[in-house]
């Protein structure tokens, strides 16, 4: 095997892609846009292996509201496709699209809503040594065999390279309005996120939110979509101000400090709050995530060792080399069955 | 008594191991009768330590064993063959919490589904899968298929509801997978997700954790009979079109009406239409209202003999009860009733019924036709005699080409039902080796001895092995050249 590790590589196809794969050149980092890198882990003098060149829409069928796309389109790119048919990927984030289901960095935006993983019909994708292989389908329903797309979300490109999705659509709804209330007490904010929860229909977007130098106050923003009527009703009966504030999506690492990222309840919050400076910038996405920021080292590690005492999950997203990736432990169980899946399905360990 | 059985006996006592022939006849097959296999045994835990205690005694003892619910299945998935021993969950049948804060509900495998909602009705809160034996099916064996039904179309399938489960591995190592909070733990993979309709293939859940949802504050149900299947299939596609998220959009053929109007499940359809639409929309009145009177307009527009609008659940009822009791009321048309499963894109549904319906003629079977029409989900079903041979093999034959037929309109060969042991062959249809090979090493990841429900789902390399498990005569009409 020669090596020509460091090198970045940018085929334009999928085999192209295979072709590299193919002539083993050692480890291989994934790249997309770019845009999560610095949220993993270094791995020196692998191969990077950048699939923006895959930027094709294979296929927009806008009455079946699907399509089938190359890895590296951007989300932008996508989102202009399909505002003409009046259709929309339902979930949030950006990037390039195998990047964003690779990473699946936010889950869904509102409880209940639409995440990468029901987003995703099915792939074409290539092992680590170029083999090619599919899984799932275009149409909006199937259970034929195994689901091994859905092993995609999350792997941070660590199990195979998927370089076509099959993505399930939705349409645009009739009206959407943005609110953020902003400068909130912590009581009032919490209450007006159970209010917002307890909505049975509409609620497209929710997130609790406190920014840096924010003077410690709360933000709830989020999104109402519906019927015209509807969601001007809604925002008058919660009192939601409306906003054109672009969505945060995750939080900026302090100089010197960490970006810790999990999943909560929305009855863990006021616990996992108390638990946290009372100045730490804290980003809380309605599908149960949540990104915050700590200073040092030594806070990250207190925060994650309540969180471990309580059953939660979070691990270091940002942070120094050495640090990301570091977390609450995994159950055994979980960790022995992924690991066997990454031997199963990349047995050199090439994709890293 | 064999050793094992006194075994198995010890770890759960008398009453829960079941090693009579006669006592086995109601485990010999599920809902595809077609392929009929007595167990070796039957075990009935109550716990996950009576399941880890059995399946550790099984993986010693390299005995398989098949994991099995309420026997609902309509693909064979839990028919284990004669070696093999049946784990009934039946009797793990505990809401084990409900979370009225957090929206989630941990039950055992055995709950049935719409006990589920049942149980949380009070509260403003349901279950949303409901496939159509939801009143006999369980939430384990909805996991394990990772079911659909009536309303997947606006909620989604089982996957997009199971948050997390407690897993009984093969070699009875315990595994748990996602958390309330979210199905998939950060830095992990979505280990619950890829579970979801492995068909008992990977373990056992004992646990599952599932999403619950806020009831709607309005539901309404129109009803559209048309004179024909083309005008029926044109207002779905008008209704998916102008943005509509209905919760369910669910057509029956000429055959099935008639079916339903000549059986106890008789809704007042109207027997001259050649097709019925049924439109539920829920969530709030005023929207609820407005999109009711879109709704009719496109069943105006395309022709409707006769609209119907249910505004309160007795009326609602009654216009679900032809639907729900759809397949009941079609096997008083034969002795047997072989029902299929396939998905075609929606844009195509009108194509995927002309085509079906000549297959139906080639071979002179008798098909009716149910379908989730905003999923493109169809469930043809062919009505005959399974003590006459020559049907049979007739049924069995037109099934493979009607699946072959929703694979080359771009579809699948289930969307809700599974693989099983039915479709072994047809799998063929949408994938090749590599993409075989691939499930396959997923597969021993999780169930690296394949003693935990063999053969099912992936064909083996020699697809006459899976045939042989037919009876004979299908497995001619499959193979003419007689390699079975």
């Amino acid at each position: 095997m020669s090596s020509i590790a460091g090198t970045h590589v940018r085929p334009r196809d999928a085999a192209a892609v295979a072709e590299v794969l193919r002539a083993r050149l050692g480890r291989v980092r994934l790249h997309g846009s770019g845009s999560r890198q610095q949220r993993l882990e270094p791995v020196p003098g692998a191969l990077a292996l950048d699939l923006t060149g895959l930027a094709t829409i294979d296929r927009l069928d806008a009455p079946d509201q699907t399509c089938s796309v190359d890895c590296g389109v951007t989300r932008a790119q996508l989102d202009d496709a399909l505002r003409p048919h009046r259709l929309e990927l339902p979930c949030p984030g950006d990037g390039t699209l195998g990047g964003l289901f690779a990473s699946d960095p936010i889950g869904a935006a509102a409880p209940g809503g639409q995440s990468p993983r029901s987003l995703l019909l099915g792939m074409d994708a290539l092992l680590a040594d170029g083999t090619p292989f599919k899984s799932g389908a275009r149409v909006v329903k199937s259970v034929a065999g195994f689901d091994v797309h859905k092993l995609l979300v999350g792997s941070e490109g660590r199990l195979f390279v998927a370089t076509r999705l099959h993505l399930r659509l939705k349409p645009l709804p009739r009206a959407r309005v943005a609110f953020a209330n902003q400068a909130l007490d912590r009581e009032a904010a919490l209450r007006l996120l159970q209010q917002l929860r307890e909505l049975p229909h509409g609620l497209q977007s929710l997130q609790l939110l406190r920014v840096a130098g924010g003077g410690g106050g709360w933000n709830v923003r989020g999104a109402i979509a519906g019927r015209a009527n509807f969601v001007a009703a809604t925002l008058r009966a919660l009192s939601l101000q409306e906003s054109d504030a672009h969505p945060v999506l995750h939080l900026e690492a302090p100089a010197g400090g960490e970006v810790l990222a999990g999943l909560a309840l929305p009855s863990a919050l006021p616990r996992l709050l108390a638990g946290l400076p009372t100045d730490a910038p804290f980003l809380w996405h309605g599908g149960g995530r949540f990104e915050t920021t700590l200073p040092v080292a030594n806070a990250t590690d207190r925060a994650l060792a309540a969180l471990a005492s309580a059953g939660g999950h979070a691990r270091i997203v940002a942070a120094a080399i050495g640090r990301r990736g570091l977390g609450t432990p995994i159950d055994a169980g979980h960790r022995s069955i992924a690991d066997r899946l990454k031997h199963a399905l990349d047995p050199h360990d090439v994709l890293c | 008594m064999p050793a094992l059985e006194r075994e198995l006996e010890r770890l759960l006592g008398e009453r829960a191991v079941l090693t009579a022939p006669d006592a086995l006849l109601a485990w010999e097959c599920d809902g595809f009768t077609v392929h009929k296999s007595r167990p070796r045994a039957v075990v009935l835990p109550n716990s996950t330590a009576q399941v880890q205690a059995v399946v550790r005694l099984l993986h010693a003892a390299a005995v398989p064993f098949v994991p099995r619910g309420a026997g609902t299945c309509l693909s064979g998935g839990p028919t284990a063959g004669a070696d093999a021993v049946v784990i009934d969950l039946a009797r793990m049948r505990q809401v084990l919490h409900v979370s009225t804060e957090d929206l989630y509900a941990v039950v055992q495998p055995g709950v049935v589904n719409l006990d589920l909602t049942t149980a949380v009705h009070h509260l403003g809160l349901h279950y949303a899968p409901d496939p159509s034996s939801q009143s006999v099916c369980t939430i384990g064996g909805n996991f394990a298929e990772n079911s659909g039904g009536p309303h997947c179309f606006k909620y989604g399938m089982t996957v997009d509801h199971v948050l997390g489960a407690v897993i009984v591995l093969p070699d009875g190592a315990l595994c748990r997978l996602g958390d309330p909070a979210g199905a998939r733990l950060p830095g992990a993979l979505d280990l619950t997700a890829v579970f979801c309709g492995s068909e008992g293939t990977f373990g056992i859940a004992t646990e599952i954790t599932v999403r619950l949802c806020r009831d709607q504050r309005a539901v309404r149900t129109l009803l559209g009979a048309f004179a024909t299947m083309t005008a029926a299939c044109r207002t779905v596609s008008d209704i998916v079109a102008a943005g509509l998220v209905p919760a369910a959009l669910e057509i029956l053929d000429q055959a099935t009406i008639r079916a339903v109007e000549a059986s106890v499940y008789r809704a007042g359809y109207p027997a001259d239409a050649a097709a019925v639409l049924l439109v539920e929309l829920d969530g709030p009145d005023d929207v609820v209202a407005e999109e009711a009177a879109e709704v009719r307009a496109f069943m105006q527009q395309n022709g409707g003999l006769r609209i119907e609008e249910a505004t309160d659940a007795a009326e609602r009822k009654r216009l679900w009860k032809g639907r729900k009791g759809a397949f009941g009321a079609m096997g008083r048309l034969n002795t047997d009733l072989y029902v299929l499963d396939g998905v075609v894109p929606r844009t195509r549904l009108e194509e995927a019924l002309v085509g079906i319906s000549a297959i139906g003629q080639k071979h002179g079977v008798l098909l009716t036709n149910v379908f989730h029409a905003g999923d493109g989900n169809l469930h043809p079903n062919i009505s005959y005699d399974g003590r006459d041979a020559a049907m049979t093999a007739r049924t069995v034959a037109a099934g493979h080409e009607i699946l072959q037929l929703c694979v080359d309109l771009g579809g699948s060969v289930s969307g809700e039902h599974g693989i099983g042991t039915e479709k072994l062959d047809h799998v063929r249809m949408m994938y090749g080796d590599a993409d075989l090979d691939v499930m396959a090493r997923v597969r021993a990841a999780w169930n690296p001895d394949g003693r935990c429900n063999p053969g099912k789902v992936l064909p083996s390399r020699n697809a006459c092995a899976e045939v042989a498990k037919w009876p004979q005569m299908i497995a001619k009409v499959l193979d003419p050249e007689g390699g079975a």
